[in-house]
């Protein structure tokens, strides 16, 4: 026992030096090619969309706006309420749908060029590159003791890093609060408290998410990585190197063919564990790490080209063609996915096409059920809600039906909503109780917009006394 | 005998823990404030103090972040090995 003992604690101070080694940073090789080319094409259309749909307008006011203090979605020419919160929810289950869909058919083609960690992190790189320089300098940039020089150069990248995500975080809250108020009060500093605890709370995490954490927030943070090897079969794109083509490994001179040296076609030059931005070497096969970005895809071929062998010793693939087998784009869980994302997205934009822009609350008044007037007739009294969803105002006519000769009593002879408004009326039935044939009789409110054609029917009831 | 001394909670990186606890309540606290201001007018809510709707949507996000964070701390203090279990697991063997 006291031997083991002995032999744990000389034991411990290494393992503990393993399980608190401090996560080496990865410095991503830059790449050419063609898929550095589309994404650079889809972090630059995503950024741009992000920064400058808030700009845009739409009948004088911003195109996109999540006015939550008055708790109204802008989107385009909609309104959106709380009440149509299930569009919001259908519209994320598409999304989901879609990342099924995608993930199934070509891996994580989501991940590697369009989520946002990866469109920050690709431009934060860019900017470090800018002011550091190539993988090599910014290494030696970093072992080496500080000085004026290498001061300069961090300085001047947390700087443009800061400044750039302090944009992000005024363009996002920029989303919720109109734009162009808050960029008059930019200059002033004049921004509500809230405004100003947003601002930062986003420029911050988009710093450290794109400046520090990087592939571990891939790793640690986001649930999709740990999940989708479940929508992954063997008929899916992945990234693959080809070990039956690359193995043995060696390096050798230029121009030397495979057979030449008895080696297989990987030259070993690890250009491709340099480029990955979450530091893995792909030729151990498939790892949850590998974010499909296709940077070492690149990569091999640029080397396989200097070297004159064919291109595609990295290359997208599927398990199927790996081992030789046929892979089929078209099978059960492609067509399954595929059939539902449809027909929930037709589904949706019909609903929303659909969409009423007016829409009708009768709230009967809880006093009284009835009152007898001194005619003899029996009265109900309601408040009429009108909801204006239109992005122009409405005149409206009212009409109601469903007991014989009842008359109407509106508090206000004009009803009319301005758009994105709720204007509340008053109003009494009046009936002969000789038409009533039970004590509950249902009634319908039509409403109708008098210089278009748009209507919404509501029931209501009119109560009177026990029918004999 | 170091295999069992190892305890399963070193293995996981500090930065893994940080994030335990901050992200999964950041989501949760997210859906709570919806959730939460779909059935409450927030100037109800904060009627007695001067605060904006934004504010009280903040104030509402952050309060719900962290008492979704404690439950969070607690789950991965618990989760720690504990010791008398691990001693009886080794003298078993």
């Amino acid at each position: 026992m006291t031997e083991q003992k002995k032999a744990t604690s000389t034991e411990t101070p290494s393992i503990e030096q393993d399980l608190y080694q401090k996560r080496k940073k990865i410095y991503p090789r830059q790449v050419h090619g063609l898929f550095a080319a589309l994404r650079v094409s889809g972090v630059s259309l995503l950024l741009g969309f992000f920064y400058i749909m808030p700009w845009l307008m739409w009948d004088g006011r911003q195109a996109i706006l999540f006015d939550l203090p008055e708790r109204k979605f802008y989107i385009l020419g909609m309104i959106f309420w709380p009440q149509d919160f299930i569009y919001l929810t259908m519209i994320l289950v598409i999304a989901a749908l879609s990342l099924f869909f995608f993930t199934a058919l070509a891996g994580r083609l989501w991940c590697g060029f369009a989520c946002p960690q990866t469109v920050w992190t690709e431009s934060f790189l860019y900017i470090e590159r800018f002011i550091e320089g190539t993988r090599q300098q910014q290494m030696k940039l970093d072992k080496m003791p500080m000085n004026a020089n290498k001061f300069f150069k961090k300085f001047s990248k947390h700087f443009i890093w800061i400044t750039f995500s302090l944009f992000t975080g005024f363009t996002f809250v920029g989303y919720f609060t109109p734009i162009l108020d808050l960029s008059a009060a930019i200059p002033t500093l004049n921004l509500g408290p809230w405004e100003w605890f947003w601002i930062l709370f986003y420029g911050f995490a988009t710093y450290g998410n794109a400046g520090w954490m990087r592939e571990q927030v891939c790793t640690y943070m986001c649930p999709y990585a740990r999940f989708q090897s479940a929508m992954i079969d063997k008929d899916t794109l992945i990234i693959s190197y080809d070990e039956k083509r690359g193995e043995p490994r060696g390096s050798r001179k230029r121009g030397q063919a495979p057979e030449q040296v008895s080696l297989g076609s990987c030259v070993d030059c690890s250009i491709c564990v340099q480029v990955c931005p979450t530091g893995i070497d792909i030729r151990d096969g498939l790892q949850y790490q590998c974010i499909g970005c296709a940077a070492c895809i690149d990569a091999c071929d640029d080397v396989m080209d200097k070297m004159g062998y064919p291109k595609g010793l990295i290359k997208y693939t599927t398990e199927n063609m790996l081992n030789g087998d046929r892979t089929r784009a078209f099978r059960p869980r492609i067509l399954v996915y595929g059939m539902i994302l449809l027909g929930i997205t037709i589904g949706t934009i019909i609903a929303i096409m659909n969409l009423s822009p007016i829409e009708l609350d009768i709230i009967r008044d809880r006093n009284a059920l009835f009152r007898e007037t001194g005619m003899g007739m029996l009265e109900n009294v309601y408040t009429l809600k009108v909801i204006n969803k239109d992005i122009v105002g409405h005149e409206y006519r009212l009409s109601v039906e469903g007991i014989k000769d009842l008359k109407l009593n509106l508090a206000k002879q004009r009803i009319y909503a301005n758009s994105g408004s709720v204007v509340e009326i008053p109003m009494s039935i009046e009936v002969d109780p000789a038409n009533l044939k039970q004590r509950t009789t249902e009634i319908f409110f039509k409403l109708e917009a008098i210089d278009t054609n748009l209507s919404v029917t509501e029931e209501a009831r009119f109560l009177g006394p026990r029918v004999r | 005998m170091t295999e069992t001394n190892k305890s399963t909670q070193n293995d996981i990186p500090v930065m893994q823990k940080i994030i335990a606890v901050l992200w999964p309540s950041f989501l949760v606290a997210g859906v709570e404030t919806v959730v939460f201001y779909t059935l409450f007018d927030p100037l109800n809510v904060f009627m007695d103090y001067d605060v904006s709707r934004l504010g009280a949507y903040s104030i509402g996000f952050l309060l719900f972040w962290v008492f979704t964070a404690l439950p969070c701390l607690l789950t991965l203090y618990f989760a720690k090995p504990c010791i008398p279990c691990a001693m009886n697991k080794n003298e078993a063997k």
